[in-house]
């Protein structure tokens, strides 16, 4: 029986209560627990790490985060730089 | 658009309690949070309402640019374009 | 989804609609600012305003020395008419204190 393709927000569905890491798309990214998420894909994260390019990190500990600037998420990811000399 | 043999999809998508988007905002209401705008800009203040634009309501805000204060507002409406997190409770590394 | 809880608003529109006649203050994208008496609004923050001061804060980078000194410059006007996308915050003008020491 061939598989069913896997819609984009069934992937989603799929991270609810693990962690996630999501790229903005100013580049800024954030690293948290997907608690859940609506259909314009505004996503709950629980404890996250915000990382701006400039500032650095910031902990938080549950947001609301709008999904008008997402620009991509990898699931399980945790946004450590990989990039080595 | 959807067919009868489609599973019926829950528009929500979460834990229960405050998993999901609309669930989280009404734990939140009523209770003071921090709002980042995508400009960098963050606000504090007692949450009053969020609208599906994600237009927000504070009381008491206070503005704040590099973690430091510089603006006490008594009320004040946030348009939602500009709103990049709305985060529960007042951020740590905010100076008074 | 919307709860009414006590002394606060149904949406946060309503508090745009408490300012009507009142003075606000707009805060604009491209670090701007207008102060002036909030006479119409609708639902994407467009907004007529009278008795209008505009405040823009020009940032100027010194080459030499690195400092960047903010320049203001004020701009008076009679009515104008905000297109909405560029609006940030409207609060009353009533209660806003600076913070700045």
């Amino acid at each position: 029986m061939p598989s069913e393709p896997l819609l984009p927000l069934e992937l989603i569905d799929k991270c609810v209560g693990s962690k996630i890491w999501v790229l903005m798309n100013g580049g800024k990214e954030f690293v948290g627990k997907l608690l859940g998420f609506d259909d314009y894909v505004n996503m709950v994260l629980t404890d996250v790490t915000e990382i701006d390019p400039i500032e650095g990190k910031t902990q938080l500990v549950k947001i609301l985060l709008n999904g008008n600037n997402i620009c991509m998420m990898i699931p399980g990811g945790d946004g450590e730089e990989v990039w080595e000399e | 658009m959807s067919t009868p043999e489609q599973e019926a999809k829950p528009l929500e998508n979460g834990e229960g309690e405050g998993g999901d988007p609309s669930g989280f905002l009404t734990d939140i209401l009523g209770s003071d949070v921090t709002v980042k705008l995508n400009s960098g800009i963050v606000f504090t203040g007692t949450l009053q309402s969020v609208d599906g634009y994600m237009n927000i309501a504070l009381e008491g805000a206070r503005e704040y640019l590099d973690g430091y204060a510089v603006r006490q507002y008594g009320d004040s409406f946030i348009r939602g374009n500009n709103v990049s997190y709305i985060s529960a409770g007042k951020s740590p590394n905010l100076k008074n | 989804m919307e709860e009414k809880d006590e002394g606060g608003h149904a949406e946060p529109l309503d508090l745009v609609r408490l300012c009507l006649d009142e003075v606000v203050v707009v805060r604009l994208r491209g670090n701007r600012e207008l102060k002036g008496r909030l006479h119409a609004y609708d639902s994407h923050c467009n907004l007529v305003l009278g008795e209008v001061e505009e405040t823009i804060y020009i940032v100027e980078e010194e080459e030499e020395d690195e400092q960047s000194h903010v320049r203001i410059v004020k701009k008076q006007s009679e009515m104008l008419f905000v297109r909405g996308d560029s609006v940030v915050l409207i609060a009353p003008a009533e209660g806003i204190q600076d913070l700045r020491s």
